[in-house]
């Protein structure tokens, strides 16, 4: 296939992807199409410093491998190198969606799928604008190494999102009905589920108050669990942060108490959510990773070069968002592990809470935030009125020890926009979700 | 029919620093090219990345018609202009071996600290050009040192973001840049007592700008579903408050003077709030025509897409006063780090301040705990406005400070 250059490692991305777009807008449409291209990611390493070159120049792969060998002194050891010897090698094709391309579907019955949706939000006089969005997306990666392997797999990842702006008098409110699957059958018949959320949108922009700041008993649906699992711990738990880094690797020990008992969080690339991944950009073979079990560190993920500097195995993080990037650790589908009580249960022990029903946007560093859509004041045991918030924020580790209840179930958040960010590549495919999880006191601005 | 093509080329080199030295170098070399064909009314689009064939690109352009996509809009026509904003004031063959040396000068000068994250020098070329005469071409190449730093004794991922961006380079400058940081970093002071204090932003920071990207938006303006529908020309902040929708080469970096649809305005920039009054959103051709709005050239979109209204830069008017005479005295809360706050839909802004710094508006002077800051749309461009300064925010920096009081308060 390739002709490697001697004493130096060489990896060799390509990828190839098939994308449908639609969009429409109160009702006209604005965008249809069908894209394919393809590209390459090199990489070379002398066992000092990693060289990459992106490339649309596929015919000229050799040369431009050639080329960035040029950078690189050669290294007679370099297969003994800690993070080359690490690395896996398999030969495999797992072209799991071959013959189930959504992407074949034919362009009508995508169109089709959001204009069912038409009547519902058109004739609504509380929507005064929205937006349909289709989008599916099949990425076909081709890897070849310099140690022997040769991977060839699939991923396919469907969705649309029905964006709506309601106002009644003063007030509005935004939200979107999203679905995605990796098959298309699973994003049919969807409106009642569709109806049911305008309905309390209705309710909400009409009904919802600003709220009194202050720290509140805050019960997280799944999708808020999931986005708040992977803004608060996910990110911590890229080991790229601890590299060479002693007071990381002692702060961060496994072993250690870092939340509540009944906390628990993985990562998992098998499962067939948005964050499916059956082999890393490095050629790992995508692992189940405990992050956290029963309130304590239990792992962490890893690209070769962290598994490596940290003496730790692989788990089959490394990603990049497209073939313009390197790989660098990344979560695939994060969630909260599910506990033993019912939701109900965690909501009517609250004396005055806030339930937290849907999010706009979160972030996470030492302190995480959260944006709410959709948020309610509790009172005596019940989700009571609407309420307005800018912001749920805190202390990540002081709010992971402050989770007193996490209900019986797991529920992936479903959507089709947006992504995972991480330095200057974003937006990632990824995955998340949880129970209902209830937390003691958060930060409500 | 008529025929309108986009592209855009990128060429990049990045440097991946870890631990305070360069990790990994990565080249880039991409171009993109979208076909636009306009025929009775509709559009039709197709694109590619790399080397294409001309016929093929036309082929599947005109096959797109088929989607019956509207777009009966004026094409911009009758304009050529180029603008070349690219300076050799770093040799690309040389861009590793220099921040080799400084980062090496970084570990002597602050051994506390381990820095990370990318250096980048990119080269952009943009091109639209259509058979009614259009041709608008620009160029730029701007150097991005944006570095996170962590102390080596602190268990945060990482405590902050040090950097500079822009159209020049000095190795000495850029050190006084992160020395100035990392000292201040190290002097720990309180917050003051006042509950309302100035707080500054970068003006290259959105999260102040978060509503107005949001809110002025054409379509969300024309469909009432804006904070401000309804309000142009009514007077809605302080009279020394300008807004404009900014491509002016002198305030922006990487952003050619034109949009996606060739659209380009007088002075590369469109005042949306003039002296406190509101005077519209920002428009592509689609929601102008809908709304009956004034075009603003604010077309976005994919390389292979069909323009669409984007997020333009927001900058605001500078005033004719320093930073430190902005403060006049007062001490000012200098915004680092502000990640994930929001506005409520009726305007109320919160957020967490993950680092911020105690400044004079002349010297950093300490390191403020973790903060939570909160105002109001109205009070932050209203009453509580205090203004842009004149000068910037560093020597390699083309960014201004931003200030305006706010209730702060420790997380």
């Amino acid at each position: 296939m390739f002709t490697y250059p001697k004493d130096l490692y060489t990896d060799i991305r390509i990828e190839e992807v098939f994308e449908t777009k639609i969009i429409y807008e109160l009702g006209e449409i604005q965008e249809l199409k069908t894209r394919n291209h393809k590209g390459a990611f090199i990489r070379i390493f002398d066992g000092e410093k990693w060289y990459y070159s992106a490339t649309t120049d596929l015919e000229n792969l050799q040369e431009e491998i050639n080329k960035l060998s040029a950078y690189g002194t050669p290294n007679k050891n370099i297969n003994q190198h800690r993070v080359i010897n690490g690395f896996e090698v398999h030969k495999e094709t797992l072209r799991k969606y071959d013959n189930e391309r959504i992407y074949d579907i034919p362009m009508k019955n995508k169109q089709d799928l959001l204009t069912s949706y038409f009547p519902i939000v058109d004739n609504n006089p509380t929507i005064t604008y929205w937006k349909a969005l289709y989008n599916d997306k099949r990425v076909v990666k081709n890897f070849y190494s310099s140690k022997g392997s040769e991977i060839s797999y699939d991923s396919q990842w469907a969705g649309f999102a029905i964006s709506m702006n309601f106002v009644k008098g003063k007030n509005r409110f935004t939200e979107s009905f999203q679905k995605a699957s990796d098959s298309f059958e699973d994003l049919l018949d969807q409106q009642e589920k569709c109806k049911a959320l305008i309905k309390k949108c209705e309710d909400f922009v009409e009904n919802a108050r600003p709220v009194v700041p202050g720290k509140y008993t805050t019960i997280l649906a799944p999708a808020v669990a999931g986005v708040f699992a992977h803004e608060s711990f996910g990110h911590k738990s890229e080991s790229d942060f601890m590299i060479g880094d002693e007071t990381m690797k002692k702060e961060w020990a496994i072993g250690k108490k870092v939340g509540a008992d009944i906390l628990s969080i993985i990562d998992d690339g098998g499962i067939l959510q948005g964050g499916y991944l059956p082999f890393d950009d490095e050629g790992t073979q995508g692992k189940r990773t405990e992050i956290i079990k029963d309130g304590i560190l239990t792992g962490r993920l890893h690209s070769g070069t962290t598994a490596a500097s940290l003496e730790e195995s692989l788990t089959g993080n490394a990603r990049s968002i497209n073939f313009e990037f390197e790989p660098i650790v990344r979560m695939t589908n994060t969630y909260i592990d599910q506990g033993t009580r019912r939701k109900e249960e965690l909501i009517s022990e609250i004396q005055e809470g806030i339930y937290i029903e849907s999010f706009n946007h979160g972030s996470g560093m030492s302190t995480f935030t959260i944006a709410p859509a959709l948020a309610y004041y509790i009172r005596d045991g019940k989700i009571s009125e609407p309420v307005n918030i800018s912001v749920v924020t805190g202390n990540v580790m002081k709010t992971l020890a402050l989770i007193d209840g996490v209900s019986d179930k797991v529920e992936f958040a479903s959507f089709i926009t947006g992504g995972c960010g991480k330095m200057e590549q974003f937006p990632l495919a990824i995955g998340f979700g949880g129970p209902y999880v209830r937390v003691k006191e958060m930060e409500i601005q | 029919m008529h025929r309108e093509k986009y592209t855009i080329n990128t060429r990049q080199i990045s440097l991946n620093v870890v631990q305070t030295e360069i990790d990994s170098i990565r080249r880039k070399n991409i171009s993109k090219t979208g076909l636009r064909i306009f025929r009775e009314g509709l559009v039709g689009c197709a694109g590619a990345i790399g080397k294409y064939r001309e016929e093929d690109l036309l082929k599947r352009a005109i096959s797109s018609l088929q989607g019956n996509i509207p777009y009966d809009f004026k094409l911009s026509k009758d304009i050529s202009r180029s603008v070349d904003l690219r300076q050799k004031f770093i040799d690309e063959k040389y861009v590793a071996e220099e921040f080799a040396i400084f980062l090496e000068n970084i570990r002597k000068e602050q051994p506390d600290f381990i820095f990370a994250n990318k250096i980048n020098l990119t080269e952009e070329e943009h091109r639209i050009h259509n058979d009614l005469g259009l041709d608008l071409q620009f160029a730029d190449r701007v150097l991005e040192v944006g570095l996170l730093f962590k102390e080596k004794t602190s268990v945060n991922v990482m405590d902050g973001f040090v950097g500079f961006w822009g159209r020049e380079y000095d190795r000495n400058l850029g050190l006084e840049e992160i020395n100035k940081i990392c000292t201040a970093f190290q002097n720990k002071v309180d917050l003051p007592k006042q509950k309302k204090l100035p707080v500054i932003f970068r003006t290259g920071d959105r999260v102040p700008f978060i509503k107005f990207l949001k809110d002025l938006d054409g379509n969300s303006y024309g469909s009432n579903s804006s904070l401000f529908s309804g309000k142009i020309d009514s007077k809605m902040f302080s009279e020394d408050f300008t807004l404009y929708q900014n491509r002016k080469a002198t305030d922006t970096l990487l952003t050619p003077f034109f949009d996606v649809e060739g659209s380009i305005n007088p002075d590369d920039r469109y005042a949306l709030v003039k002296e406190g009054v509101l005077i519209g959103p920002f428009t592509d051709k689609r929601a102008a025509s809908k709304y009956q709005l004034p075009l603003t050239g604010s077309a976005a979109g994919e390389y292979d897409g069909i323009p669409t209204i984007g997020s333009p830069q927001l900058t605001i008017k500078e005033s004719e006063k320093t930073a430190k005479e902005l403060l006049e005295g007062e001490p000012g809360i200098l915004v680092m780090m502000a990640s994930g706050g929001d506005f409520t839909p009726q305007g109320n802004f919160g957020s967490p301040v993950q680092l911020a710094f105690l400044f004079d508006g002349e010297n950093i002077i300490g390191k403020l705990p973790e903060l939570k800051i909160s105002s109001n749309i109205y009070d932050m461009y209203g009453k509580d406005y205090i203004g842009v300064s004149k000068d910037t925010i560093g020597p390699l920096n083309n960014e201004k400070y931003l200030m305006m009081r706010m209730d702060v308060s420790k997380m």
